[in-house]
């Protein structure tokens, strides 16, 4: 019967007459071309289709999809293809028709550094020379040395603290609330001063870099580069990119999880990013607590690696879901526009500022809450037994707790403890190793729930809590039988 | 499968069957499922369209249109390629 329709009303094209048949039907406004709409039904677009059947009446939504259903007997193929083909060959048209091809200039050395990015030998060492200047030279050295140590010690230790102090003795009677402000855990004097002197340089520095490597286009070389790794671990090359800003702002990374295309990929993802993945505050942290022990840091990274690997794998191997495939345009290689770095820099650090900052403040609060009403002691003498159980000093609990609240307090509160003498270097190496497992730093347990939901956030961060200490464990009894000392 | 196609059947060959500097016109595209397929389409991998295969490990690389692309070997073995020299 529709056949016949199709033929009464001339068209030589069963798509065309299919579509305007469609959009006789559609009655609704969808805000976009009726045409549009009746081209998505088509294709079999769910978020349309669903949207058709509650706003049409019964009857005309019934039809319209026994059009879109007889239509598909007349092609072999799925018509999302027949409607690509004819787009792209109308595309094509316009496009041959509108240009002209010319020879290109000299590509020569781009299409060289290109190939070499893209080759499995030559890729590994640059690879491992973009780590080494972009993320242990300048994020490193210069944003978490050089920035860091003038901003503490110039701008919060010799100006702003004393500063904030004296204010504070002088008009704040209530010692309670001065401690609020400028106690040791004061909103400003650890709060501000985390956040701007310390974590703000580090993170500055980072995106930077980030943005300089992402505007490049190395990272779609990198993503083919590693997509057969990835694989085994449940994820496509393209997941490389969020952990790579995990090294920044595990956080942020967690945020950009949703450029992956499965939810399979995306909780895989967000669990090593948890787990694994040390940010770069963190970094800064465990590289100067390891800082003269090159052997303790060779196993700490192989700790941390090890454990991205397993957890990948079973991850992979326990979740279900849809395996990942892996398909990205490889954009040609230029040189880093200082426009566009500086543009994705500052809309980062902006991010950071609106959404991760006003979480550091709500932090330092929770913390004076939690000492004096003595919640705090109460975890920290829980903490302690775990702690005591992978054989470091009752005193590293302090630096655990504050671990949650933000990562790098808790390895800052190992580093005190290092400059006390208290811990061994094998010691050390269990600490950093069970740190940077340990629970993600609040802000990103938040995000963690915000954008896996409560279930998976909260499975996720119990098992990361049990899984630490049992590495942690794990590490401190093979080191001591095998005698070695780091 | 249309005739034309089994006639083309033996210069047809799938996209991870070309060697580096392989050239070929896409013939037609025979992805496992519904989602393979549209990804393939999203990138512009449609039939009458110019491949020219760049590399094959670790990863397939080709050049479509005036783009490269990098895709896995399943889904480089889901397009079939007429060779052309």
């Amino acid at each position: 019967m529709l056949r016949d329709f199709v033929k009464n009303i001339g068209y030589d094209d069963p798509l065309e007459a299919s579509l305007s048949k469609i959009e006789g039907l559609l009655l609704s406004d969808y805000r976009i071309s009726k045409r549009s709409v009746a081209l998505l039904i088509l294709q079999e677009d769910p978020d349309i289709s669903e949207a058709v059947r509650n706003r049409e009446s019964a009857e005309s939504a019934k039809e319209i999809f026994a059009i879109a259903g007889e239509l598909k007997t007349h092609y072999s193929y799925p018509l999302t293809y027949i409607i690509t083909e004819r787009r792209q060959r109308e595309a094509s048209r316009i496009s041959s028709a509108a240009t002209t091809v010319t020879k290109k200039g000299s590509l020569g050395i781009r299409e060289a550094v290109s190939s070499a990015m893209m080759n499995p030998f030559i890729g590994g060492p640059i690879l491992l020379a973009v780590m080494y200047y972009g993320l242990y030279k300048f994020v490193g050295n210069f944003g978490a040395g050089v920035l860091v140590d003038f901003l503490e010690d110039k701008v919060f230790d010799h100006y702003l603290n004393p500063l904030v102090a004296g204010l504070v003795d002088k008009y704040v009677p209530w010692a309670m609330l001065g401690d609020l402000i400028a106690g040791d855990y004061g909103v400003v004097t650890l709060g501000f001063r985390y956040a701007f002197a310390i974590i703000m340089p580090i993170v500055a520095t980072f995106f930077l870099a980030f943005a300089v490597i992402e505007d490049s286009g190395y990272l779609p070389r990198l993503a083919m580069l590693v997509d057969q790794i990835f694989k085994k671990i449940g994820l496509s090359g393209r997941a490389v990119i969020p952990l790579v800003l995990g090294l920044g702002c595990s956080t942020m990374a967690t945020m950009v999880t949703r450029t992956l295309p499965t939810k399979r990929e995306r909780i895989i993802a967000t669990l090593l990013l948890a787990l694994a993945i040390p940010c770069s505050a963190q970094m800064g942290v465990i590289l100067a607590l390891l800082e003269s022990r090159p052997l303790g840091l060779i196993v700490w990274l192989s700790v941390i690696m090890g454990v991205f690997l397993v957890v990948g794998y079973l991850a992979s191997k326990i979740m279900p879901g849809e395996l990942p495939s892996f398909y990205m345009e490889i954009p040609p290689l230029r040189f880093p526009q200082v426009s566009n770095v500086l543009r994705k820099t500052a809309s980062r650090m902006k991010w950071y500022f609106l959404e991760v900052l006003p979480l550091f403040m709500f932090a330092s609060v929770l913390i004076w809450i939690g000492k004096i009403t003595g919640i705090f002691g109460f975890f920290v003498r829980i903490l302690e037994h775990p702690v005591r159980w992978i054989g470091l000093p009752s005193e590293a609990s302090v630096a655990f707790l504050f671990g949650f609240f933000r990562r790098d307090y808790g390895a800052a509160g190992l580093y005190d403890l290092k400059t006390e003498g208290l811990l061994t270097g094998n010691q050390l190496v269990v600490a950093c190793v069970t740190l940077t497992l340990f629970l993600p730093c609040i802000a990103q347990l938040l995000m963690n729930i915000k954008e896996r939901g409560m279930k998976i956030g909260i499975a996720m961060s119990a098992f990361i809590l049990f899984f630490s200490f049992s590495i942690g464990w794990t590490v401190s009894i093979l080191l001591s039988i095998s005698g070695l000392s780091l | 499968m249309v005739k034309q196609e089994k006639e083309d059947k033996k210069s047809v060959v799938p996209l991870s069957d070309l060697q580096p500097g392989g050239k070929g016109q896409i013939a037609y595209l025979q992805a496992k499922g519904k989602s393979q397929m549209q990804k393939l389409l999203s990138i512009g991998v449609i039939p009458g369209m110019h491949v020219v295969l760049v590399q094959r490990f670790p990863s397939y690389v080709f050049k479509l249109g005036h783009t490269q692309f990098a895709i896995d070997k399943e889904l480089a073995r889901s397009v079939y390629v007429k060779i052309t020299k």
